[in-house]
């Protein structure tokens, strides 16, 4: 993700204008960015670095006393027989619902990829679920699930295939979530994606094409370098999604059964105002941020490897 | 020449697929906001039911519009000041050199990457002492925590599409600072400008975790009051369906009125850049 180029816009008039509009001109940009930026440092920055500091304190929203413990916290969280648990299911969501909303999502933004009339209103329909209120997706997912009234037994009844518990089984509960998170995921990825590919230059296409190559030879050695940036931007877009899922779990399996499909976040949520333990939630929160700086690098590193930007090799 | 016809063809019938795929959740909240409570429970489901509107009655009863006013005054508020003072930073940062930029910059990626529930506590504390808990005015600030930084982002890769030699004109024809960015800029980057305040708007209005935590009984949003209303225990099915579609159907006439603009601000801040 580049940000915007520096560009030195706007050039001082030059005109000898009356002196206050040059006060103005001058610290216009400055002046207009910097109350966006208060707002951000009081709203994000400052309590990012007391959240920060919590995690080193035994601090509970009960007892009002509290004090420094060093790095008691995190001792506890590695000695916590929970934590092997929901950092596995923590990696499990992220991995899966970013590798099967990416590869499914780049396959739909193929199919997306056509000017028949016709395909701006398909387009339209596939982002209806992206914008649809993530607590409205969970609830009706687990509408959908349910053993009893929910349609996916009934369907699956029909073609006399078994009929799971599905958010009540420990190893299809993080299935379901993924499931229900593939809903949004795939059209998001893909409409992403589609930019990328309407970005590919036709030319270097049909250049290959009259080379002999054929559909997939075109896709493989053209489409898919250049689209390069685009994947990266969309995993890493994902990535940081899946790990802050809430409502998907919350709602849909309560993080159960047990803790069978908890995640970082959402133990972060129970630990620090359902159990109040705010420090101990917040030594969990730096983990959870360490994982997330982790997995962008990682992301990066591999997908960065021994390439320039697009592939013209 | 076939070859390339049936490849158009399976392109069609996989895309119908993915579209039934997309329409089953939509269409099961649809059927069952207006089935009896005891046919929205059925199992096996019916698909077919007796039309009443006995489930709206039950949201009534249970105080689902009020959530839903609050829904909207929280929306609009939010939407207002994220654009009032997002807007003009992502001129300034498409723009130039200021004091402050490189900062702003680190900002907006460190802020997109940093999930909420790392905010929410410190500023639950804050709000606690400062009496904002359960306020519109703290529920919007918090908003902003997302939203800002998205609004900058985007709306910067807008105003970097319009052409400075336009505002250098208005320059030398003597236009302050000031003016080029409100009667130039603006102008020129407003399709953009509605397309991300759009975006917002439908964000704010879908948010769950930050008034779960930061609102209270009078001023929580329907997306919480849904989960108040649907029961812990027996869920209620058709008024949760019932409420669902009130959340829906809004951001359905949104979307599709805005479709082609939404796809492009969904992806601009994204792809380009």
């Amino acid at each position: 993700m580049r940000l915007p180029a520096s560009r030195d816009g706007l050039a001082p008039a030059d005109s000898g204008g009356k002196s206050i509009t040059r006060v103005i001109d001058r610290y216009f940009l400055a002046a207009v960015s910097w109350p966006s930026l208060l707002i951000m440092l009081l709203v994000t920055a400052v309590p990012f670095a007391v959240t920060i500091g919590l995690a080193f304190t035994n601090y509970n929203l009960v007892a009002t006393a509290w004090k420094f413990v060093g790095v008691r916290n995190f001792s506890t969280l590695i000695h916590d027989p929970q934590t092997p648990t929901i950092i596995f299911n923590t990696v499990y969501l992220v991995v899966g619902t970013t590798v099967l909303d990416t590869l499914f999502g780049l396959g739909l933004a193929i199919l997306l990829d056509t000017k028949v009339r016709g395909i701006g209103f398909i387009r339209s329909l596939y982002l209806l679920p992206i914008m649809t209120a993530p607590i409205v997706v969970a609830l009706t997912w687990r509408a959908m699930f349910n053993n009893q009234a929910g349609w996916i037994d009934y369907f699956l009844s029909l073609a006399h295939l078994p009929q799971p518990v599905w958010l009540g089984t420990p190893s299809l509960a993080m299935p379901a979530v993924i499931i229900s998170d593939m809903w949004t995921g795939i059209p998001f990825q893909a409409l992403l994606l589609l930019v990328g590919l309407l970005n590919v230059p036709q030319e270097l296409k049909q250049a290959a094409a009259t080379d002999g190559a054929n559909r997939l030879q075109v896709f493989w050695h053209i489409t898919l370098p250049s689209m390069r940036p685009v994947l990266i931007v969309a995993v890493i877009l994902r990535l940081i999604e899946s790990y802050r899922k809430f409502e998907g779990i919350q709602i849909l399996t309560t993080g159960g059964p047990g803790i069978a499909s908890t995640t970082l976040n959402l133990q972060i949520y129970n630990t620090g105002l359902q159990y109040e333990q705010v420090g101990y939630a917040a030594s969990m929160g730096v983990v959870l941020i360490l994982m997330i700086a982790i997995s962008v690098g990682l992301v990066y590193l591999i997908a960065g490897r021994g390439s320039g930007l697009g592939g013209r090799s | 020449m076939k070859h390339a016809r049936s490849l158009e063809i399976l392109r069609f019938a996989l895309l119908a697929v993915g579209l039934v795929l997309i329409g089953v959740p939509f269409l099961w909240i649809l059927l069952t906001a207006f089935k009896r409570p005891v046919d929205a429970a059925a199992s096996p489901p019916k698909f077919i039911s007796p039309v009443t509107l006995m489930n709206f009655t039950t949201l009534h009863d249970n105080g689902f519009f009020q959530s839903l006013t609050n829904s909207a005054i929280i929306t609009i508020a939010t939407t207002v000041a994220t654009l009032v003072f997002g807007v003009p930073a992502g001129y300034a940062f498409a723009r130039g050199r200021f004091a402050g930029r490189r900062f702003l910059g680190a900002f907006l990626l460190f802020s997109r990457m940093v999930p909420p529930v790392i905010f929410i506590i410190p500023l639950f504390l804050y709000y606690y002492h400062l009496h904002l808990v359960g306020t519109y005015t703290g529920m919007t600030l918090a908003y902003m925590t997302g939203l800002l930084p998205f609004t900058v982002w985007m709306t910067a890769a807008y105003f970097q599409d319009v052409p400075v030699e336009l505002e250098e004109a208005a320059r030398v024809d003597g236009c302050s600072r000031v003016r080029a960015f409100w009667r130039v800029a603006l102008p020129l980057a407003s399709p953009g400008v509605v397309s991300v305040g759009l975006l917002v708007a439908i964000a704010a209005w879908s948010e769950y975790f930050i008034p779960l935590i930061l609102g209270n009984e009078s001023t929580t949003p329907a997306t919480v009051g849904i989960v108040n209303l649907i029961g812990v225990d027996t869920i209620n099915w058709g008024a949760m369906a019932a409420g669902a579609l009130t959340l829906v159907v809004p951001v359905f006439i949104a979307t599709l009125l805005a479709q082609r603009n939404l796809i492009r601000g969904l992806t601009a801040g994204a792809v380009k850049g």
